[in-house]
């Protein structure tokens, strides 16, 4: 009996499937280089290289001593840390009890729960904006209830720096919920089971079996929140207040109504650089995850 | 992997196809811009370009809303092309300033429309007139827009002082939003200043300003409206726009707002705003309005029919279509259209349009406004 050549059952065309496989992630990389990546350190080295008084062009600091000498400014960027630390809070507070209901609730009313946490993936911004005027603002649908209810009429959080914490919260919870769903699915049954065996109460379960276990996903949970939130403009823009702004619309009046480019990406760079340091602890925490495993 | 091969291919092929091809301007093909809202291109698609079509067969319209801010980037394109000497790909910019972008007056961007024979250009309202590459074909005003079921029309306010009284004596009542977020509390600002300045506005011009004389005369309007913030609504939560304002007054939250006048006239007429809404104008100074611009590019592949179109916007039917359809003011002067319509709107036609300057003063009044006025709310 010969043997086949072993070629014939592991593929004579090793080498060109990774060239194919090379050439297919190019075109990606190519684009963020080309796109994303060399508009950032163009835009950088704006802010850095600018031309002096005297009409030289030179390395300056100058727009990065502004900003943080300017009180309006950085009281703008507290305000953006404190919402996007409040939000990411409020965030893993209601959606990790929502995901742990989901992950071990069965039934109909479970798949309606799911259902309604999702739901906000589907409103734009936008609506959800308005929407929020009807209901919390001032004579809104909640004032005509408390209203009738003969409670007394609580402060609207529109116009106040509440009223995009609580639209931006609503607006990122079905993501941080299937996040923090996909990593509830590694935490297997059979440990609930063995813990609950020898005898272990819910929250020891939560503490000492789910929790650790959830680290990474909670992790991603809150880059994706951190991430998105610190930017994030729709919202402050129609439900914040006028002052302090959030970077976001801080940076479009900047540039759109001042005509500061040179200000206005100086911001766009403090933001990125406060991303980045969240980025960078992120990416650290999960090559950590990936070496311990 | 002889399938797998042709399956990348062909997905290959499938993506080239969708990419997005490179647009090139067309002959008899109007491409035009605006940095108007949406109720301006409603406008337009129903109204003027069909009437246009209909009256120029072959001709079509590519109506594009871009918003200000692309709306100069495309202006920065078209002086690039001058430059150049390629197709700018636009042909019609509606809601434009000819000083903008900076360097594009000098270059000889825009047709100079006084040496174009338009036919109707004789009928221009005169107290649009501007340099002659700007020009209009309608006009809008501030006015303030209230509740006459919880403040009688006799009893409203017809002068600034009345109304600072009027504010001060109803708390929480009224309310104008940001002044880079909506014309209507824009122009309040605005008047605001100019009461402080001696209701003088020919004192703000558009290249007068210099920070040592101009930030004190703003400092005074702003302490006017620092002196009002505590008896706003929430003492002091201003609105992020036009419409958020109108809403505020639609949901009975506030009793009075500063509002432009084709927005509060489409407003009453869709129902956003009951029809017991009264609208005043200040009888001393009136709040600002503006007319709004058009420029035509000289390099436009299609500027014989863009000023064609300039002239027909300019016709007394499309002057009459922007008073009853857009709640604006004529471009042309009120001579020029029809008697019913001038006495119907008799009470909002006025007699002067105040108009605030763009460039330095508009810039530093609105940054100032965030950096003086905006932060002295007393929150507790």
């Amino acid at each position: 009996m010969a043997l086949a050549s072993a070629s014939d059952i592991v593929g004579a065309r090793k080498q060109g499937g990774r060239l194919v496989g090379l050439l297919l992630v190019a075109i990606p990389v190519i684009l963020v280089a080309w796109m994303v990546i060399f508009p950032i350190l163009s835009a950088v080295v704006t802010t850095l290289w600018q031309t002096g008084s005297n009409g030289v062009p030179a390395f300056t600091l100058k727009t990065y001593q502004f900003f943080f000498s300017d009180g309006y400014s950085l009281a703008n960027l507290y305000l953006t840390l404190w919402t996007t630390a409040l939000c990411a809070l409020f965030l893993l507070v209601i959606c990790l009890p929502i995901a742990l209901y989901l992950r071990f609730a069965k039934g109909r009313l479970a798949a309606y729960v799911q259902g309604l946490a999702i739901f906000p993936l589907f409103v734009p911004s936008i609506v959800l904006a308005y929407a929020f005027i009807r209901v919390l603002g001032p004579n809104g649908m909640v004032d005509i209830l408390l209203n009738a209810a003969h409670l007394p009429k609580i402060r609207t959080p529109y116009l106040t720096p509440w009223g995009p914490l609580i639209g931006l919260v609503w607006d990122h919870i079905p993501l941080t919920v299937l996040i923090l769903l996909a990593g509830l699915g590694a935490v297997s049954d059979a440990s609930i089971e063995a813990a609950r065996d020898v005898g272990a109460g819910r929250l020891r379960l939560l503490w000492n079996i789910i929790l650790p276990r959830l680290g990474n996903s909670i992790l991603v949970a809150a880059s994706f929140a951190v991430l998105g939130i610190f930017s994030a403009f729709t919202l402050p823009y129609v439900l914040g207040p006028a002052a302090p702004e959030m970077m976001g619309p801080f940076m479009q009046r900047t540039f759109r109504d001042l005509y500061d480019a040179p200000n206005a990406i100086t911001q766009a760079v403090i933001s990125f650089f406060f991303c980045i340091i969240f980025g960078l602890f992120y990416v650290r925490s999960i090559v950590n995850n990936q070496r311990n495993r | 992997m002889k399938r797998r091969t042709f399956m990348i291919s062909a997905g290959a092929a499938a993506g080239a196809a969708l990419l997005p091809r490179t647009a090139f301007a067309d002959a008899n093909r109007i491409d035009w811009y605006t940095s108007s809202d949406a109720n301006v291109t409603d406008f337009w698609t129903n109204i003027v370009v069909p009437k246009f079509v209909a009256a120029n067969p072959g001709v079509t319209v590519n109506l594009v809303d871009t918003d200000a801010p692309g709306l100069q980037a495309i202006e920065a394109r078209a002086l690039a092309a001058l430059a150049n000497k390629v197709d700018p790909q636009a042909d019609f910019f509606e809601g434009s300033e000819a000083r903008l972008p900076p360097g594009a007056l000098d270059a000889g961007l825009y047709v100079d429309f006084s040496k174009e024979n338009l036919s109707n250009y004789s009928k221009l309202n005169p107290l649009a007139a501007d340099i002659p590459q700007n020009i209009t074909y309608r006009g809008s005003q501030v006015l303030l827009a209230y509740d006459t079921t919880k403040l009688s029309p006799d009893k409203a306010p017809k002068t600034f002082a009345d109304l600072v009284a009027w504010i001060k004596a109803n708390p929480g009542q009224f309310i104008y939003n940001r002044p880079d977020k909506g014309g209507s509390g824009g122009n309040f600002v605005v008047r605001a200043i100019w009461e402080a300045n001696g209701r003088d506005p020919s004192m703000f011009k558009v290249d007068n300003y210099a920070d040592a004389t101009g930030q004190p005369m703003l400092q005074k309007g702003f302490d006017i409206l620092k002196d009002i913030a505590p008896s706003l609504m929430d003492q002091g939560a201003y609105t992020s726009g036009n419409t958020q304002s109108i809403q505020l007054l639609s949901q009975g939250a506030v009793t009075m707002i500063p509002a432009w006048s084709d927005q509060a006239l489409s407003a009453i007429k869709t129902g956003v705003l009951p029809a017991t809404t009264g609208l005043v104008q200040l009888t001393d100074l009136a709040l600002a309005g503006g007319f709004t611009k058009n420029t035509i590019p000289v390099n436009g592949l299609n500027k014989a029919l863009a000023l064609k179109l300039q002239d027909f916007i300019l016709t007394e039917e499309i002057q009459s279509a922007v008073i009853t359809e857009l709640g604006g003011f004529p471009g042309v002067s009120w001579d020029y259209v029809s008697k019913e319509l001038h006495d119907k709107y008799a009470d909002v036609i006025p007699a002067s349009i105040p108009t605030w300057p763009g460039g330095d003063w508009d810039k530093n009044m609105k940054d100032g406004w965030y950096r003086s006025v905006a932060p002295n709310v007393a929150r507790s």
